[in-house]
């Protein structure tokens, strides 16, 4: 792949990905209100917001420190589109293939977060601070169930001899649940409901929004953030939203409708693209839109043994099971 | 669990009153100048009942001057015209409580249905009852 | 013993006491608070060490006011102390005031003010487990309930003819009749609250996550409810069981025998934390469906006020002298209005508010003990704060806010009463007492 031909397929992806990622935070906004029996803002809304916020004045509080406090919507921004580069896009393999695999992927979703943390400890508010003290202490507690999700997933393909597994077009295009058996079936669905406990934490979404929670500590993190540094943390979240629901269609429903179909060309890959944007939105709206309508936010201890007991204990029985069925089918 | 009632929302009509336009319009007074071009509609507002104390109505011609009503006003909407012998009255000021009503003697004031008195100008003609 | 201490004093004072807290400062404006008051915690970590509760923002000098108009001016003012409970206060104050000018109120008038003031507690508890569940970060359930209180505030709208501030009651009845035409709309709102019952305590009581930020968080004993003088469904949650229209029977309430509720009547175990203090205003909302059918077949007939002729009212009131106390069971719990008239006189020559607020005050400071900040806003907002209505007391000095001590307070106080005294008793007839 020559290097001009990867700039403009990346830039393809993220004019896209900024496309899609809009829609779907407007999707995500107006089925939330519709589920909560209210109009809603329209579709654009999310654009608008963003235009305006580019409009506003930058402030940055005198008892912040200024360079880390600029510095951290930038990163989060700027590594949340790296992320997206890393995603399989239908039967597509990702625009940066070859350049990093499911382990950067993981490193890269973590960075916006402490980035998040970064500019919230620098604001040098008192709001802001309790936020990013509990953004890291979800952060310890949601990556472990993650990091076991991805990798028995990894590691069931290598077992099986497809390599190199660790490489999420590998991933998506060897589905693992016809090539296991039974235990590991089983095992893999235990992953799967981890791996969908595990995103609205990832996203910052009640009822773990701990970090930002409103009512309690105003905006948390971004208390004291405005203007382009306030919209740059939006952008990040919205295209956040797309690689974790990538990441969880790549990992366990990288099904394409063209092969089974027959189709093949630039007409089965537009139609693998548009199937994996649709289940892109299922897994958007039944992660993130019902699950944040349907709870109260929890509290960060709570959240802590949340991620800590249930969902851990949840994903390393998934990947027992898988290590069970591995040597049940002698893989 | 609230599942249930969340998806029986998602697919009936949301309850948010509409009045006046669905979405905010991007310039109010643009839409309220559309509106009377007639190439706009305007979502009507809920129907008040019958009892609503709207703005206060007031019969010139049945008003003997007697003060009652300002003595009672609880907000000082009322003003007397001391050469007339007739009243005059504040709308942005009134609390709508309507003992006015109830006080005056000869019937000349009464409750209206009229609730919709937003204006920029708090002495526009619509705001001033004389 | 005149002692003064500055704000920021104390706050080293407090500094010192735990030297690895922060300061967190909430309000007097911030997103959990609907009212300005500032609240500084110290913090621990996640968990509150100490509490300092600032009220004095929104003080609007209504009693002052109050002094300067007629009474019935003063009864649209005494309307206005609250926006939610608009219907409390002018039920204590034309109670203090009939007291006062010997008013006997028609029968049929007390139950249509019972009607109005239970119609106004269920849509003041609807309202309060929006807020709540807000506050909680489940903006689902705060848009649910607000949908299903729209049809409290019609039936209010179609009974009064406003939505709040209903301006109903006036010394010697009410305003306003309910017809028997309006019995059935009445009716039919009151079978709709009864059939959403069961989606309240499934939404609200056995929701896992309402459960966790409510169950022993703001805890308030008995003892502390009791010592402190919480007041309404405050002090109920704790299982005291108090409530004025039990214990103090005024209006109709003597014939409608009502019974203070705790969370035992559910058969829960009381604990006085904050999802006991949903419990309770739940039954409260029941309690008060029931109070209001009842009140519907029992309603005699007749006259609902004792003056027809407002004109008549005011006369009669210009005459009167005397003094009364009103008191009222809110939904927040128990107002008190005081009033003292004099003869000749339009203006009421002392008026007192006490709002339920003011008693509930204190008990935050329990109930904040050792919670984490995530517990700061249900806590705050577990007592219904009605903060303008409770705020009496605005002290500026030289263009700053002071801190009085108790002493200090105590002395202003006394030098008051002898202001206001020497002026009463001058005009007031020997035999009568001052």
């Amino acid at each position: 792949m020559s290097g001009l031909n990867a700039l403009w397929q990346a830039i393809l992806v993220l004019v896209g990905g900024g496309v899609v990622g809009f829609l779907y935070k407007g999707l995500d906004r107006k089925l939330a209100a519709r589920l909560q029996g209210r109009i809603g803002p329209p579709l654009r809304q999310p654009v608008l917001d963003v235009i305006k916020l580019l409009l506003k004045e930058n402030i940055v509080p005198r008892t912040a420190i200024p360079w880390l406090f600029q510095a951290a919507p930038f990163l989060a921004f700027i590594t949340a589109v790296t992320a997206l580069l890393y995603l399989p896009i239908g039967s597509l393999a990702p625009v940066l293939h070859g350049y990093g695999d499911l382990v950067l992927l993981l490193y890269l979703l973590a960075i916006p977060a402490l980035a998040m943390a970064m500019g919230g400890f620098a604001s040098g508010s008192p709001y802001a601070v309790v936020g990013a003290q509990r953004e890291i202490v979800m952060m310890m507690s949601y990556e472990f169930p993650l990091a076991i999700a991805a990798v028995g997933i990894a590691w069931r393909l290598a077992t099986l001899g497809i390599g190199p597994s660790f490489s999420l077009a590998t991933i998506a295009a060897n589905p693992l649940w016809g090539l296991v058996g039974p235990l590991g079936w089983i095992g893999l669905l235990f992953l799967f409901v981890a791996l969908l406990a595990v995103t609205p934490a990832e996203l910052s979404k009640i009822p773990f929004d701990i970090p930002e929670a409103e009512t309690e500590i105003a905006g948390g993190l971004f208390v004291e953030y405005s203007g382009v540094n306030l919209a740059l943390f939006y952008l990040a979240d919205v295209i956040k939203t797309l690689v974790i629901a990538g990441l969880v269609v790549a990992l366990f429903i990288p099904y394409g409708l063209a092969v089974p179909l027959g189709i093949t060309g630039v007409g089965g890959q537009v139609l693998d693209i548009l199937f994996f944007l649709v289940k892109l939105f299922g897994v958007v709206f039944f992660a993130v839109t019902v699950v944040r309508v349907a709870f109260a936010r929890l509290k960060v201890d709570q959240v802590v043994r949340l991620y800590l007991l249930p969902t851990t204990l949840l994903a390393l029985a998934g990947l027992l099971l898988l290590v069970l069925d591995k040597v049940v089918m002698g893989g | 669990m609230i599942f249930k009632a969340l998806f029986l929302q998602l697919f009936t009509r949301p309850v948010t009153n509409r009045f006046p336009a669905k979405y905010m319009p991007t310039s109010v007074l643009g839409f309220l100048g559309k509106v009377q071009e007639g190439k706009a509609k305007i979502v009507p507002p809920v129907p008040v009942t019958e009892g609503f104390r709207g703005k206060i109505a007031y019969d010139r011609e049945k008003c003997i001057g007697c003060q009652l009503c300002i003595r009672v006003c609880p907000a000082q909407v009322i003003e007397f015209k001391p050469e007339e012998k007739k009243i005059r009255m504040y709308v942005t000021r009134c609390t709508y409580c309507a003992q006015c009503v109830d006080v005056c003697p000869v019937g000349a004031l009464s409750r209206s249905q009229e609730f919709l008195l937003a204006d920029y100008d708090r002495f526009a003609s619509n705001l001033v009852v004389e | 013993m005149r002692e003064k201490v500055k704000p920021e004093e104390k706050t080293e004072e407090l500094t010192k006491a735990c030297p690895t807290c922060f300061e967190v400062p909430i309000g007097p404006i911030h997103p959990a608070l609907k009212e300005g008051i500032r609240f500084t915690f110290w913090i621990e970590g996640e968990r509150i060490r100490k509490v300092d509760i600032r009220p004095g923002f929104m003080h609007r000098g209504i009693e002052f006011m109050g002094t300067k108009r007629n009474l019935i001016q003063v009864l649209y003012l005494a309307e206005r102390i609250c926006g939610i409970c608009s219907i409390s206060h002018p039920l204590a104050i034309v109670q203090a005031v009939e007291q006062a000018a010997g008013i006997e109120v028609p029968p049929r008038a007390q139950y249509i003010r019972v009607i109005i003031g239970e119609l106004e507690r269920i849509h003041s508890h609807l309202l309060w487990a929006g807020v709540a569940a807000h506050e909680l970060g489940f903006d689902t359930l705060l848009h649910y309930v607000w949908k299903v209180r729209e049809p409290v505030l019609d039936i209010l709208e179609d009974l009064t003819g406003n939505r709040i501030d209903y301006a109903i009651p006036i010394y010697g009845g009410v305003r306003r009749d309910v017809p028997p035409e309006k019995y059935p709309k009445l009716k039919d709102a009151l079978r709709y609250y009864r059939s959403l019952v069961d989606d309240f305590v499934n939404f609200f009581l056995r929701d896992p996550s309402i459960e966790a930020r409510t169950r022993g968080v703001g805890v308030l004993t008995s003892e502390e409810a009791d010592s402190l003088c919480a007041v309404g469904p405050t002090a109920r949650a704790s299982g005291l069981r108090k409530d004025v229209r039990q214990d103090w029977p005024y209006f109709a309430y003597p014939d409608l025998e009502v019974k203070a509720l705790t969370p035992e009547d559910m058969g829960l175990e009381v604990r006085g934390d904050v999802y006991d203090r949903i419990v309770v205003r739940l039954l409260e909302v029941v309690q008060s469906i029931e109070l209001i059918e009842q009140c519907l077949e029992e309603m005699p007939e007749g006259e609902i006020t004792a003056f027809p002729k407002v004109a008549a009212l005011l006369a009669h009131l210009k005459k009167a002298e005397g003094e009364g106390v009103g008191r009222h069971e809110a939904p927040r719990g128990e107002v008190i209005h005081y009033i003292r008239l004099e003869a000749g006189e339009e203006a009421p020559a002392v008026w007192k508010v006490k709002a339920p607020t003011y008693s509930n005050l204190m008990p935050w400071y329990p109930m904040f003990r050792d919670q984490e900040i995530a517990d700061i806003p249900i806590v705050a907002a577990s007592i219904d704060p009605c903060i303008c209505c409770m705020e009496r007391v605005q002290i500026v000095c030289d263009g700053k806010a002071e801190t009085l001590l108790k002493d200090e307070l105590l002395r202003l106080s006394w030098a008051k009463t002898e202001r206001v005294a020497s002026r009463v008793t001058r005009q007031v007839s020997p035999g009568r007492g001052g």
